[in-house]
């Protein structure tokens, strides 16, 4: 039926801070599932660990081009994890950690990182011109039809909102010259967009919180 | 620490804040299954196949989401008339805890009301007091797939039950006075890129189901399962294995569709035929004729959506009318209304039957659907042929371009001139309302090969961010096809008309108002401020001797209007 654009942008709305407001049910239910399936949780203990050395012991990457995986969407760990070991997705350092994941593995661990809690990163709000540049862009292919209001996405479409700057831009190109090949969809839209573009998304993005979620 | 102020909440208030949080906590991916908040568990009385098959009559109740089988979305009551409707006020608003797209359509059974947000939670109101019985919350899987926002459109009811399909492409049946789960059955696999939005129908003990999935490439069905058990009763496959068709070079109104018939036909030999992977959801519920005990449908696009280099031929029956034998799922007749589609061009209004004058001005009986392309085309019942076409109801720029690697231009936009929004009919004035958008887009191509269950476009659509764009309300005479009266919005409508023989029709907006118009005139007698996008299709019903309209504001994902969470009857005095 329907995709994914936006009508014009006509106001051009500013971001300004709020008061977090604690949660979350929803992380609580999660933990308490994991729980529930931790007949998987010797088997990936140490894999967990192994995660942390690249990932983060808090859920903060160690480099500024690895992404948070700490409270992103349970379906799309999964996915990219698949796709990582499937070689629909290509990434030296993901495809060897993966190489020797089952498919339970994969999902107990998306499972696991999901019901974390998302990091706080603080990064910076970009000014109002690249603000605005980049919600221009978003309005008119229509980002939040699949990433949701919030940029919190849900299932298999991932929580842009908090991520890492220079993960997300690196992505954003790597979708525009398709070398991240594991979502075709992504890289046409994307390819709607200018290359100008993708660091005003990417600072935009990054700055952002969602109200009442994770950090 | 940054909030974010998304672009269309203008105004920020604490109350929104909490209700984000509220949001968020239920939309987490581990939910608890509460259906144990069934405190009080409704007075559900059943809801009997005589019922639902004289739901047309039936000023009390709303049994189905158009109303009754015919879709005509025609609501005998007059008590609410073109006379008193600038006394119309609200009699309650109920405020749901999900805050997002909201496309669902009341259903009413005796004093019960039953409402559907994003992401699958159920609601069982008091229809006169607006307090709620219980409130269900789907236990989402962790992957779905859906191309244009966690919408829900609403349930089906039937006996001591309510359907409902989920995101997660789940069909399942609620006990109607709990809201406890009776059954739950898979309809594939979400991580194939199906997914559900639609509403059940409910017919002969079955209920009646498409599936989304478009743009994933999935291989398009509508199903019937038992309403007891849950089990499959038939399957259609909206895509044949033979999807060739004849190689028609024009639409159905006879344009010119500028297809390569020899480089499809030369692709064909080398890759055979597409069915596999070529879409083919249904949106939308079909509209049942018992008598002739048929159902009838419309189908969506091919995948991908503007790539059509890799799926050549008609793409049979993407952007079709179609019917089958509602007892076996054997296919009837069907019309192609864009063949080899690659503009998303396709069929998602829900069609009506309703009575129709033939080509000679015999009156015969018929079927129409408001297409994306901005006609209201008018069949033949007994065959699906085409009988006529109506005026455009927006304009139409540079159809059928192709779409090019920089973008052509074109109108309408992917939205089409009549997106999923249901029309209402009033069959007095022989006037089917539609509600339509104006919004100039870029169609650009890119071709992949199909990426196992992940979004396949094919390219990208792109709203032209200097142009205008703007809604319509339009009546149109479907026994000439002539415009009667049309009124612009400074929108692009999204949601659905509901039609009275009050002589009213009612229709909301995305700036938040929700009007009623004089049926013949078009004029403008009444408007609500609701707060929200009016994104979603009203119904009606009566009470205590007392006439009710009933929608939801909450806005639309798909094309970003303002988010609410509101359900808003409104009453006379
Ligand atoms: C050696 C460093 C390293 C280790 C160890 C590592 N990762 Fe990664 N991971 C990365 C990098 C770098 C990327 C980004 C790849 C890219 O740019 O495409 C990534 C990407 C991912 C992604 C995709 C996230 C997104 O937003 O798309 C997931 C999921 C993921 N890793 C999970 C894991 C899990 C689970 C483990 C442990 C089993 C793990 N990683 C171990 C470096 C690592
Ligand atoms: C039709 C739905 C849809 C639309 C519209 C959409 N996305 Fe996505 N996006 C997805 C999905 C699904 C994924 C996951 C991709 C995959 O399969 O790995 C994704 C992935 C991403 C990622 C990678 C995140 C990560 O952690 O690696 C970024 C960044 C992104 N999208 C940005 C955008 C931007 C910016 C826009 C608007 C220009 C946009 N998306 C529009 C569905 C969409």
């Amino acid at each position: 039926m329907l995709l994914p654009y936006l009508r014009a942008q006509k106001e051009i709305p500013g971001v300004f801070g709020m008061r977090h407001i604690a949660i979350s049910l929803g992380l609580i239910a999660a933990v308490t599932a994991f729980t529930a399936k931790s007949s998987f949780a010797d088997g990936i203990d140490d894999k967990v660990q192994l995660c942390s050395g690249c990932h983060g012991e808090n859920g903060i990457p160690q480099e500024k081009s690895t992404p948070i995986i700490w409270g992103q969407n349970e379906g799309y760990l999964y996915i990219e994890l698949r796709d990582f070991k499937s070689g629909a997705r290509k990434n030296d350092q993901m495809s060897a950690i993966v190489a020797d994941l089952s498919k339970q593995d994969m999902k107990a661990l998306a499972a696991h990182f999901a019901g974390l809690k998302w990091p706080n990163t603080a990064q910076p709000s970009p000014s109002k011109d690249i603000t605005k540049q980049a919600l221009t862009v978003i309005g008119s292919i229509g980002c939040t039809s699949c990433h949701l209001d919030q940029y919190q996405g849900d299932g298999s479409t991932p929580r842009l909102a908090g991520q890492q700057s220079g993960y997300l831009q690196k992505t954003m190109a790597d979708f525009r010259d398709r070398s991240r090949g594991n979502n075709p969809g992504m890289s046409d839209l994307l390819n709607a967009a200018q290359p100008a573009d993708l660091d005003p998304i990417a600072q935009y993005l990054a700055s952002l919180t969602v109200i009442g979620g994770g950090q | 620490m940054v909030g974010i102020r998304s672009s269309h909440a203008h105004a920020a208030a604490v109350g929104t804040l909490l209700a984000f949080s509220i949001f968020t906590a239920a939309s987490a991916q581990e939910i608890e299954h509460k259906s144990k908040e069934a405190v009080k568990g409704a007075p559900s009385p059943t809801v009997t196949q005589d019922e639902l098959t004289k739901a047309a009559q039936d000023t009390k109740q709303f049994l189905h989401t158009n109303g009754n089988y015919e879709q005509t979305r025609y609501y005998l009551g007059k008590q609410i008339n073109t006379a008193n409707v600038a006394k119309l006020r609200p009699a309650w608003i109920f405020q749901m805890d999900v805050r997002e797209s909201l496309e669902t359509t009341p259903i009413i059974v005796g004093d019960v009301m039953y409402v559907t947000t994003s992401f699958d939670h159920v609601y069982a109101l008091n229809a006169k007091t607006g307090e709620q019985y219980w409130h269900y919350k789907h236990k989402m899987g962790p992957i779905t797939t859906y191309c244009c926002g966690p919408n829900n459109r609403g349930v089906a009811v039937y006996d001591d039950k309510v359907y409902l399909a989920t995101l997660d492409a789940k069909l399942i049946a609620l006990d109607a006075k709990t809201g406890s789960l009776v059954w739950e059955t898979e309809l594939a696999d979400p991580e194939s890129g199906y997914s559900e939005t639609m509403a059940p129908t409910a017919v002969n003990g079955k209920i009646i189901i498409g599936t989304n999935g478009g743009e994933y490439g999935i291989r398009g069905f509508v199903r019937a399962y038992d309403a007891k058990t849950g089990k499959l009763v038939w399957n259609f496959d909206t895509v044949p294995e033979n999807s060739v068709g004849v190689w028609a070079t024009k639409d159905a109104t006879g344009k010119d569709l500028h297809r390569d018939i020899e480089a499809e036909k030369a692709q064909f030999a080398k890759t055979g035929d597409p069915y596999k992977t070529l879409g083919g959801g249904v949106w939308q519920n079909p509209a049942v004729d018992l008598k002739l005990n048929r159902i009838f449908f419309v189908v969506g696009n091919p995948s991908p959506d503007l790539d059509g280099s890799q799926r050549p031929g008609d793409n049979l029956y993407t952007d079709s009318l179609v019917s089958l034998d509602l007892d076996t799922g054997k296919y009837v007749c069907h019309l192609q209304y864009i063949p080899h589609d690659v503009w998303d061009f396709d069929a998602v209004s829900p069609p009506i039957l309703v009575d129709v004058k033939d080509k000679d001005g015999k009156v015969i009986p018929g079927v129409i659907h408001g297409g994306k392309t901005g006609f209201v085309y008018v069949h033949d019942r007994k065959d699906c042929s085409l009988i006529r076409f109506s005026e455009p109801m927006v304009a139409q720029e540079n159809m059928w371009s192709l779409p090019t690697a920089d973008g052509v231009r074109m109108l309408p936009g992917a939205n089409g001139g009549v997106e999923w929004s249901p029309m209402a009919v009033n069959p007095k004035h022989s006037l089917a309302y539609a509600i339509n958008l104006h919004q100039p887009m870029t169609y650009q191509v890119q071709s992949n090969p199909y990426p196992d269950g992940k979004l396949w476009l094919g390219g990208a659509f792109k709203v032209i961010p200097s142009e205008e764009s703007f809604g319509n309300v339009t009546a149109v005479n479907y026994d000439t096809g002539k415009i009667k009266w049309q009124v612009k919005t400074p929108e692009p409508m999204m949601g659905g008309a509901l039609a009275t023989a009050g002589d009213l029709v009612f229709t909301g907006e995305a700036n938040g108002w929700f009007r009623a118009y004089n049926a013949e005139s078009g004029k403008v007698l009444w408007s609500f401020q609701c707060g929200a996008g009016v994104n979603a299709p009203p119904s009606a019903y009566s009470l205590d001797g007392k006439e009710y309209i009933v929608v939801g504001a909450g806005g639309n994902t798909q094309i970003d209007f303002k988010r609410g969470n509101n359900i808003i009857a409104f009453t006379l005095d």
